[in-house]
Order: C-alpha cells, then structure tokens, then sequence
C-alpha cells in the first residue's frame, strides 16, 4: 500500500474472536467476532488512524497487536518480521519497541506506585541502573510538560491531563518505535484534549515515532494519521490517506461518520444523514456487506457473499460495490 | 494558596511510599466515634497485657499459673493481697487475667496474620491464574468454609489429646483463610482487568512482577481490614475451646478461666471470678470488631459520611 517508505508494522486478516460460554459445562455457544478481518500498514515515523463507533473493535486490535491477545488468524508483521506465533517469552525483547496509552488515565496507573515508579517499570525490566533509570525518568517527565519534580508523587495527585502524560511518557520510557493510543483524548476535558494531541504530534515530529491512533472522532484523527482506516463491526470498510478519505468518502458508512462530524457552520447541521436501525450484534452478522442493513444504497447483491476490498484510487480501498 | 502550603508541608513525607496515604486515613479514622472507642479498649488491653509481666516479678504467688498463696485454700473474694480475689486453689485472679489478656492478643493476632497470608496467596493465586486453578481452590475454600471451625477443633482434640496452644493456632488459620481468599480474589478479578496491568504486561513484566508489584500493593489493605475481624473470631473460637475443657491446660487464657470456675462449681458463687474474664472476652472482641468497622470506613469512600469535605 505504501511504496516506498519502509513499512514498520503490517497487519494482514487481523481475526479474533471471544467465545461465549453457556449452560452447565460451559460449552462455547457462540463467537463475538470482534475483530474479523483487519489490514492496514503503517510506515516508518508516520501514523494510521484506526477511526469507528463504540464496539466496532478497534480496541481489541491495539490488545491484539500487543499481543495482549491471541489472534484467531492473521499475521502481525513488525518490522519484517512475523510476531504472530511468538511465544510471551519470545516477545519481550520486541516489548520495549511497542508501547501503548490508554483511554482512561485513571486506571492506567497504578495507584500504589508513585509516577516515577510507574514511568520506570519499562526500564526496571530492562535491567538499566537505578541512576541511569532516574536520569531517564526525568528527562521523560520534562518532555511531556511536568516537573522532574513529580516524580516522587502518586497518581490521585494529578489531573486527568497530567495522568495522561505520565501515560505518554511511560509509554516512551523504552526504545518505543510503535505507541498505539487507545482513545488516548476520549476520557479527557476538550480543552486538554488539544494539549494532549499537540504533545503526541509535536513528539512524533522530535522522536521520528509511528502511531497507531485509535478513536471514534474524525477530526482528531484527520489531524493526527496519514492514513485512516474505517472500522465497521470488525472490519475495515474503508482505508485511504486522511486528505483522500475527507475530500472523497466512498463507503456510505464513511460518509454518514464525516456527516455527524460536528461543525461551527450551523448550515451543515441540517445535512446530517442520521442512520436508521442498529448495528448487528457481532455474534451473528449478516451474510455479504456487513452494513447492508443500514444502507441506504443497498441492493439485493449486498447480501452475498463476501465483498472484497477494490481499489478506487491510489492509497485507497473500499469494501463496496457501490464506490467503484 | 492554603493548598500550596499543604503540598510543601508534606513534600518531604511523600518520600515514605504510604504514610501520607496512612494520615489521610487516620485523618478519616479519627473521626469515627466507634473506632476511637474500640481503639482505647484495645490500648487498655495491650496495657494489660504488658502489665502480666509484673505480678509475678513481686512474688512468686502470683504466678498466674504455679503461683499458690499459702494461706488460701479455697477462693476468696477480692482482697488486699488479692485485688480480684483468689481462685479455687489460692491463685490470683488479677495475674491471671492479666495473663490472659497476653494469650487472647497472641492466638488472636497471630492465628488472624497466618489466615490472612494463606488467604491472601490463595486469593491472588486463584484470582490471577483464573481457570482450573481459579475452580480447584475455590472449590477447597466452599468445602472448609462449610465445615464449623469449633467442631472440626473439638474432633481434632477428642482425637489427638490436648492440644497445643500454638496447634490451636495454626487450626484456627487453617480453617479461617477462605473467607479471605475469597474477597482477594474478587479484588484481584477486578484488578486485573484494569489498564495498568495491561501496562505492566506491555512493558514486559512476568507474572510474578505482576503480582507483588502491582495487584499485592493493592489488595493488602482489604486483607489488613479482615485480619481485625479474623483476630475477633480466633480469639472466640480459643476461648470457647479452653471453656469447653480442650484447651491448652499449660496457659492461661480467659477461656480457660472461665473452665475452672464451672468445673469448680464456683459459677453462682463467685461473681469477682466469673465476670472478670467473661466481660475482658467481651470486650476485646467487640474492640476489634469496632476497628474493624472504623477501617471499614477509611478504605472503603462509599461507607463515609456526606458532611466529609474531602
């Protein structure tokens, strides 16, 4: 998908799939597909957005790619290298490259270790001397915008702001080349949101980072990825770069998404094409187009079949019969 | 600017990892009138347990055990040489009691501290590992929590002879940890989805790290909280043991007291005998089990009171 740059991480038909376990002997009745067919790629200091509504897992890929999870089928590739059969043991040399921050920085650190603590665990693991250690933490602290001084505080003594750069420095601590941020704004008040994000973007620029940036807001993500893919019910529907993607949507679930962005210009409001009806449960999704029953450009070959991605420009593919 | 104050005041002490944590809670503690009760109860009874030391230093007679007073053959009530009185052989009620005090604080905290350590483990272990590990100890721990502790020691003892005070001890722990392990592993469920474990696991950490660094730390208070009502029923369960004549015949406990005044026939007869350790048994139980809930209070925010500014 991208040529020439070096490619850092690839993922190829992401799957995984939690079973549901019923009655007596908990024999599994079913499968939540969470995740059920995920590709995209994302280049050497360049960032991917990983854009869809609430449950479409987009989570579950970041816990995945970690290796929090076991994927049911697919292949990570990092760095040309396949990590999907590695064992936990195998990865931890690889630990130290992919880092992550979280959604809510309430729960993301551990409230009996004081920040410093937290933001050295990484290298603690790492074997590194206790003065290097300290030398590295507050260095760290500085480049997110808080004190060296800090470092011998506990969590409950920060904003949900300041906890979130803690956040974003742990997740430097290491020789990070890869930070997935889950939703790292979502949990945050508006006007640090924009901190945080002029954080990640000006670090990436210093730091020559990679991110996989997850969340359901358009805007953010535009600001932030050079490519976008469109998550829908496990899947994406939609991958383009982020100009591509805003000026010339193609997958009427990409539209609707750009639709409810909201805007200052009151005008645009009225032009909202709202959705009808729900999103299938992921335990039973319907057979072809997996939006098809809230499309409103469905037709009856929508219900068959598998649809594959098919090329629309360069860098940009859709799920759709309709797009091409 | 009152707050900056306060922040450069308890700079220095943020260094200790848990004691601004313990004045915050002791700030919250203070303020419970049953906690402030139950903790002057027990000071008075860690008073008396020290004092036991004395009497026998002022004359070999009052050893609360092999101490005789060579003039008395049957009890008597209180005296001056004998401020609670004599028991039915001449010994003094006071060291005894005083004695007593000793052995009910040692079977209670120390068989309490050795079911919260198993019960703990257990806990974080099934909790952490989840699946077949998680069924088989939980499985054990409904198994002993069914089984009545007072009986299984009564059979026990018929069995085995008299018991050892320590024996005692460690059967208490031993049927005591599964209520406890069972509220470490609910903790421990929760604690391990949280995101910060996840951190941990990105940044490489084993499980053993992720254990005793992170989900110890933060269970440790809730299994202090139960060690205060796990010593209230070790020491109950000690004492109906020694009352029922299968205790330690070699110490002194409150229970054991409470034994020589039935089987001596003294139970109508002596008040100044009977009621000293049936009111000191009472009492430190009740003084625990306030603690308990007055700890209750400082680790868990939903049991505060409104009026609280915090």
């Amino acid at each position: 998908m991208d040529s020439q740059e070096r490619i850092l991480l690839k993922v190829e038909g992401l799957k995984k799939y939690f079973p549901v376990r019923r009655g007596f002997f908990q024999r599994t009745a079913a499968h939540i597909k969470a995740v059920d067919g995920v590709d995209f790629a994302i280049a050497e200091g360049k960032s991917v957005g990983l854009v869809g509504e609430s449950g479409c897992g987009k989570s579950t890929v970041a816990r995945v790619i970690l290796k929090l999870l076991e994927p049911d089928a697919g292949r990570i590739v990092y760095k040309g290298r396949d990590i999907t059969p590695l064992s936990p043991k195998e990865m931890k040399p690889l630990r130290k490259e992919m880092q992550i921050v979280f959604q809510d920085p309430f729960s993301s650190l551990n409230p009996r270790m004081t920040v410093g603590q937290s933001i050295e665990e990484g290298l603690r693991i790492l074997g590194l001397s206790k003065n290097r250690r300290q030398g590295r933490r507050d260095e760290l602290l500085e480049m997110v915008g808080l004190s060296a001084m800090t470092a011998d505080r506990y969590p409950h003594e920060f904003s949900g702001g300041q906890r979130q750069r803690v956040g974003v420095a742990r997740a430097l601590s290491v020789e990070s080349s890869l930070i997935i941020c889950d939703e790292p704004i979502s949990a945050l008040d508006v006007s640090i949101q924009a901190q945080i994000i002029n954080l990640l973007k000006d670090l990436q620029d210093r730091l020559d980072l990679s991110y996989l940036f997850i969340s359901h807001d358009l805007n953010v993500v535009g600001y932030l990825s050079d490519t976008v893919a469109v998550m829908y019910l496990g899947h994406v529907v939609e991958y383009a770069r982020a100009d591509t993607l805003f000026e010339d949507p193609r997958h009427p679930y990409t539209r609707v998404l750009l639709s409810a962005v909201p805007s200052v210009e009151a005008d645009l409001t009225s032009k909202i094409k709202t959705l009808k009806g729900e999103v299938p449960s992921p335990m039973d999704p319907p057979p072809g187009c997996k939006f098809q029953g809230r499309c409103p450009l469905v037709e009856p070959r929508c219900k068959q079949g598998e649809i594959d991605f098919s090329r629309v420009g360069e860098d940009h593919l859709v799920r759709c019969w309709k797009a091409t | 600017m009152a707050e900056e104050t306060f922040r450069t005041e308890t700079k220095g002490m943020e260094r200790y990892p848990g004691l601004t944590a313990f004045l915050e809670g002791w700030g919250i503690f203070r303020q419970s009138l049953l906690g402030k009760i139950g903790l002057v109860l027990l000071i008075m009874f860690a008073l008396m347990a020290l004092c036991s030391y004395i009497p026998p230093l002022i004359d070999p007679m009052y050893n609360p055990m092999t101490g005789v007073d060579p003039v008395i053959t049957c009890s008597t009530g209180p005296s001056r040489a004998h401020w609670l009185g004599t028991d039915f052989m001449g010994r003094d009620i006071l060291s005894q009691l005083l004695a007593g005090a000793r052995v009910a604080f040692m079977v209670g905290v120390s068989a309490a501290f050795m079911s919260i350590v198993l019960g703990t483990a257990i806990g974080m272990t099934a909790g952490y590992m989840g699946r077949f590990m998680d069924t088989f100890l939980m499985r054990l721990a409904d198994m002993i929590m069914v089984m009545p502790t007072l009986l299984v020691v009564l059979i026990l003892a018929a069995v085995f002879g008299q018991l050892n005070i320590w024996t005692i001890v460690l059967i208490i722990a031993l049927f005591r940890w599964p209520g406890v392990s069972r509220i470490i592993r609910g903790q421990t469920l929760s604690l391990k989805q949280r995101p910060f474990i996840e951190a941990a696991k990105v940044a490489g950490a084993s499980h053993v790290r992720i254990i005793f660094r992170h989900i110890m730390p933060n269970v440790l208070p809730l299994a202090f909280l139960f060690m205060t009502f796990r010593v209230t029923s070790a020491i109950i369960i000690e004492a109906a043991l020694a009352f029922l004549g299968f205790g330690d015949p070699g110490t002194v406990s409150w229970g054991m007291m409470l034994q020589w005044v039935w089987k001596t026939g003294h139970m109508f007869k002596a008040p100044y005998w009977l009621l000293p350790p049936g009111i000191c048994i009472s009492l430190i139980t009740l003084s625990f089990y306030m603690l308990g809930r007055a700890m209750d209070e400082v680790l868990d925010p939903r049991l505060r009171k409104e009026d609280q500014t915090d």
